[in-house]
């Protein structure tokens, strides 16, 4: 098989890409002037110029191959422009699925567990709890929403696509921390708060795996759930397994809301990440454990442990990731403490 | 290959391309997070321009030590002259 990965740069593309690699395939990444190319290193890929922005590129991208898999849509850095990130990241999406549907081949798509509305049950939410927009919700989730809804209008114009619904994706080699950015601010004693809730958590290579098998799934769409924790519960049981402290204040969710909002804006200026984003706030206010039977039965998903990819999280920060800093403050503190 | 001063002088161009600032604030001892304002993106974005300009191989799990323009651009030396059959740098 041929199959373009359209984000094959990213934290989850890259692993996407790996898998398509273990498996045989061929594999042809898109790319745009500024992709950190840098990361590919020296794995036998393809090279097509395209950008989310032009249908057209994406067309020719998609020429000559079974698949897509769209592992890079739009993400919003900043919670700070609602209206802006949605028409970003609709208009992208759209351009991607009318690539698809006319070169006639499936599109898988990273999609995200903040698509989901309540459980109907009141207990955990599956598949069939997806939910329209809602602003009320913060500028991630509805983006999430945003782009799914634009997928299901693509569906009944004839698209083959798949949708994944994941949580948190942990593992090495996270440059631009996403959910790995946590942990990041937790071992580097930055963490400017605690607060609780639910959140999805699953190893970045779990994720990799569904995108693979996807690929050949019936299912239209699947939550990819991982594990369900409790943050405060999941930060705390870290903080202990790696000899940091976590003694911080508790704050509730729309406190947590502002703060995380007024240190994103202060970042932005500076183009710096702020140590708890508004998106994950976001999450944890709208978090619920999630069923993810049907993508272990049809996928045949089975979720590592999720001490285990912390622990390599963790490894790798330490060594050389984006922590190392955060790591050194750290070695410093206990020393300083010690 | 390409001379040292001129790989240098390319690179700063880069990071002023890249940050949308004028090459000549960008100094040796330039810290390209805190003084610069390069966040992640950019900086992988630096390294992917200058690699394939070069048709070199870079580490990035070793770049991520990088602090100053110097630092970055004697990375992109050694990896150079490793590329080319020469001994690393110590």
């Amino acid at each position: 098989m041929r199959a373009l990965v359209i984000g094959g740069s990213g934290f989850v593309g890259l692993r996407v890409v790996d898998a398509l690699l273990a498996r045989g395939d061929t594999v042809r990444v898109t790319r745009r002037k500024s992709t950190p190319t840098v990361l590919f290193g020296r794995r036998p890929l393809e090279m097509a110029w395209a950008s989310l922005e032009d249908r057209a590129s994406l067309v020719e991208a998609m020429r000559g191959c079974d698949a897509a898999l769209l592992a890079g849509a739009y993400y919003p850095r900043y919670s700070t422009d609602l209206a802006g990130s949605v028409a970003i990241a609709t208009r992208g999406m759209r351009n991607a699925c009318d690539a698809a549907h006319e070169c006639g081949v499936r599109l898988v798509y990273s999609s995200s567990v903040a698509a989901l509305g309540p459980a109907r049950d009141g207990a955990a939410a599956d598949e069939d709890d997806c939910a329209p927009p809602d602003p009320r919700e913060g500028v991630y989730p509805t983006v999430k929403k945003s782009m799914e809804r634009e997928l299901d209008d693509a569906r009944a114009r004839g698209l083959d696509a798949v949708s994944l619904l994941l949580g948190g994706c942990i593992g090495p080699r996270d440059y631009r921390l996403g959910t790995n950015g946590l942990l990041a601010a937790l071992l580097g004693g930055v963490l400017p708060f605690r607060i609780d809730g639910w959140i999805n958590v699953l190893s970045v290579d779990d994720a990799a795996a569904a995108h693979v098998a996807a690929l050949g799934a019936r299912g239209e769409r699947y939550c990819v759930g991982g594990h369900n924790v409790r943050i405060d519960a999941l930060l705390s049981q870290a903080a202990e397994r790696y000899g940091v402290p976590y003694d911080l204040p508790t704050v509730d969710l729309d406190e947590a809301r502002v703060r995380a909002s007024e240190a994103e804006v202060e970042a932005e200026a500076r183009r710096a990440r702020v140590a708890f984003p508004r998106e994950l706030v976001d999450l944890v206010a709208m978090g619920k454990p999630v069923r993810s039977e049907r993508a272990e039965r049809d996928l045949a998903l089975r979720w590592s442990d999720l001490d285990a990819a912390l622990d390599a999280t963790r490894d790798w920060m330490a060594r050389v990731g984006p922590a190392k800093r955060a790591a050194a403050a750290d070695e410093g503190r206990r020393h300083h403490a010690g | 290959m390409l001379a040292e001063n001129d790989l240098r002088s390319r690179m700063q161009k880069l990071v002023a391309e890249i940050l949308e600032i004028d090459a000549g604030t960008v100094s040796a001892t330039s810290r390209l997070r805190e003084d610069l304002g390069m966040d992640s993106l950019g900086s992988l974005e630096l390294l992917s321009s200058i690699s394939e300009e070069l048709n070199i191989h870079l580490d990035i799990d070793d770049a991520m030590g990088i602090v100053t323009f110097a630092d970055a651009c004697s990375f992109v030396e050694d990896a150079m002259h490793r590329q080319s059959g020469g001994d690393a740098r110590a």
